[in-house]
């Protein structure tokens, strides 16, 4: 089944057979799967970390580099229309470079749920679980939540072009400074071509102008090439015409944005400043923040001490899969390398892996190498090497 | 003592131009046991084998230092050997095998000029159609360093043997990343380049392998290959122009190095007023116009075979990329 010590593994059994007992239903996903869902949803930088093959038909196959895409497809495979909590112990395989490239993994997956912020805080809860059934009783729990960020985006009222690309880059922290740094110098597509007809067409209304452009390409015998329709390729080219050539971010909403990121604290600390935040600005951010005070309060009241929770409005997963709460779970020493256990939101995956309706879905991996290698069993492993 | 080995291509117009190359620089290829063979040496240079391989091998022997010196693109070397400055060494631009690595996107898209807003039409082209959009290319990893670069995620690579330039049109990839040389065969497929989508300006390199065992015999036939090859680019870059005329002082030559890019290999003139010259061969007829100006009676000028001198700027490449590595 995996190469990993069977004392290891029959400890990390009996995590599992915990959420078995909590009512998450076991299942075993197939080893080798095809490649092309990992990198639909995880994006090309999967790619270097996958071990791809091909089958004789020329198939793009991989081993599977993690197990929640696995337990999504086949949950949408069986055609369950029912909500689910499900639950795995299996190898997952990363090329990180030198040493082994299989890693063992425990996790859970909750598919359509519709009490959100119980479900996020049973997850968290259960995380902990993970790792106090490894002696750590208090490791560092760090959290987000994606959807706060795309909440102030949208209130914001900025032009399309704005609103995909900071929603694009929140989850690459890194070019997210830099974008807003760029925004608010220099127009987002300031250019002297074209500028003549972008400049009729931002005095025109937009059906008008779409239309036009549409009949221009067409004149010009350009038909579909490449996946994108002429409409589509209209609309953004009447968008460019639309921001103009002053298209720069205003100085007040960037400041806005940076305070924003900036929040940090516990939960109650968080909410209390995002919301003198939206009161400052005169925007109403109350369905996410409701949301959020609700899921603290289902936590404390699973028996959480919700101020031990790091919250940072800037931290998501990057991942861009996740649309709401991420968490993860550290060792307060830094003894491991990387999270112990980690997990979040992410209702727009089963709709992207092919189902019909919307499937609200959260759940969490656990790091089994990394928490056994801390060492501190809590007990009530049994086994042993035979 | 084990040989030094070679690389060259084995065939095509990349095999011709590097035996001219290697001819060039008096060093000429041969095949002792006949032209099917595919080891072979270098007339009157003992010591060294070379081996006639396709580029994808050559590529991937320099990496694993099975040869010293190879032959191949920059593209190949770039795509094929992660973090290649630390494997190999890239020793000489040759002047031959020039190709673009390119990002190109149907002409119809007319709302796309550069990286930025293929930035952006990758995001909204995943919000509308719920799938990533899709690049066609052999660059793998050149690709997605480069797009990674530019902050571009919503995309997939969708790999292509060949002919890639007809992925759009066949509806497999919406754009692609291929080579180009003269950007015809991208136009005759409805495609256009990216304005600042040029991802490497490739040619052939002579590159050297920093794995390969480097001890003192393969140092001393590098250093006689690289000798001979810098002798002869050396006489390349040059036309000898000799004169003599009493009116020549430091001055005046000090005035012709900055408008014509001249050297002087000898210094100044000698005790009877010759004067050499070293002159890039663009500037000839203007340093000769010059020189008479100033009272010179006649201007010679003549190819040059060769000019060795006592410093040589590949081996010292060489010398400095092996060393890390010793």
């Amino acid at each position: 089944m995996t190469s990993a010590p069977p004392d290891i593994y029959s400890q990390a059994d009996l995590l599992v057979a915990s959420y078995e007992r909590a009512g998450y239903a076991r299942v075993a996903p197939a080893i080798l799967q095809p490649a092309e869902p990992f990198l639909d949803l995880a994006g090309e930088d999967m790619r270097r970390h996958m071990y791809l093959l091909a089958d004789s038909a020329g198939h793009e196959l991989c081993l599977r580099p993690d197990l929640t895409i696995p337990v999504a497809r086949d949950y949408l495979a069986a055609a369950a229309a029912r909500p689910a909590g499900l639950c795995y112990l299996g190898a997952v395989f990363r090329d990180r470079g030198p040493g082994s490239g299989e890693f063992l993994q425990a996790g859970i997956e909750s598919f359509g749920r519709a009490d959100t912020a119980a479900a996020d805080a049973e997850v968290l809860s259960l995380g902990l679980e993970a790792t106090a059934h490894y002696g750590i009783t208090d490791p560092s729990v760090l959290s987000g939540d994606v959807s706060l960020f795309a909440a102030l985006i949208a209130a914001l009222g900025l032009a399309p072009a704005w609103k995909r690309r900071l929603l694009k880059d929140f989850n690459r922290k890194a070019t997210l400074a830099d974008d807003l740094q760029r925004l608010a110098l220099t127009p987002v597509n300031g250019r002297p071509e074209h500028q003549g007809v972008l400049a009729a067409l931002a005095d025109a209304n937009p059906k008008a102008a779409h239309a036009l452009v549409t009949d221009l390409l067409s004149i010009a015998g350009i038909s579909a090439v490449g996946g994108r329709t002429i409409g589509e390729i209209a609309d953004r080219f009447v968008e460019q015409a639309e921001l103009g050539a002053s298209n720069a971010l205003p100085g007040e909403t960037r400041a806005l944005i940076e305070r924003f990121l900036a929040v940090a604290g516990t939960p109650d600390d968080a909410v209390a400043a995002l919301r003198a935040l939206a009161d400052d600005a005169a925007i109403s951010l109350d369905p996410a923040l409701d949301l959020f005070e609700s899921r603290t309060g289902f936590l404390a009241a699973s028996g959480v001490d919700v101020t031990r929770i790091r919250f940072e409005t800037r931290f998501g997963r990057g991942v861009d899969y996740y649309t709401g709460f991420v968490f993860e779970l550290h060792d307060r020493q830094g003894r491991a390398d990387g999270q112990l256990v980690a997990g979040g939101r992410y209702d727009a995956l089963l709709t992207r892996l092919g189902s019909a309706r919307p499937v609200p879905a959260v759940g969490l991996a656990v790091w089994i190498e990394r928490l056994a290698a801390l060492g501190g069993a809590s007990g009530n492993a049994s086994g042993g090497r035979p | 003592m084990s040989a030094f080995v070679l690389a060259v291509p084995a065939k095509g117009r990349l095999q011709e131009n590097t035996e001219r190359f290697f001819a060039r620089a008096g060093l000429e290829l041969v095949k002792p046991r006949g032209v099917r063979d595919y080891r072979g040496a270098i007339a009157r240079l003992d010591g060294v084998e070379v081996a006639f391989l396709s580029a994808s091998e050559i590529t991937q022997q320099l990496a694993a230092g099975a040869v010293h010196f190879g032959i191949t693109g920059e593209d190949l070397v770039r795509e094929m050997i992660p973090s290649a400055d630390t494997r190999v060494a890239l020793i000489d631009g040759l002047g031959f095998g020039h190709a673009n690595v390119v990002v190109a996107v149907p002409e119809a898209w007319i709302d796309v000029r550069n990286m930025a807003d293929l930035d952006d039409v990758a995001t909204s082209f995943r919000l509308r159609h719920d799938r990533r959009l899709r690049v066609a290319t052999k660059y793998i990893n050149l690709t997605r360093g480069f797009f990674s670069g530019h902050g571009i995620v919503d995309y997939r690579i969708v790999e292509s043997a060949g002919a890639t330039e007809g992925a759009p049109a066949a509806g497999t990839a919406e754009l692609i990343v291929d080579i180009t040389t003269t950007g015809t065969t991208l136009a005759a497929n409805g495609l256009k380049v990216i304005e600042d989508g040029v991802m490497l300006r490739s040619q052939a390199n002579l590159v050297a392998s920093r794995a390969a065992s480097w001890g003192k015999g393969e140092l001393a036939t590098a250093a006689v290959i690289l000798d001979r090859i810098e002798a002869q680019a050396r006489a390349r870059r040059y036309k000898e122009v000799r004169t003599r005329f009493s009116g020549c002082n430091d001055t005046l030559l000090g005035l012709a190095k900055t408008k014509f890019g001249i050297a002087t290999p000898f210094g100044g003139p000698t005790s009877s007023g010759m004067l050499t010259l070293h002159c890039p061969p663009d500037s000839v007829h203007g340093l000769a116009m010059f020189l008479r100006e100033h009272g010179a009676e006649s201007v010679i000028v003549a190819d040059i075979e060769y000019v060795f001198t006592r410093d040589n700027p590949l081996y010292a490449k060489l010398e400095a990329a092996v060393r890390v590595s010793l």
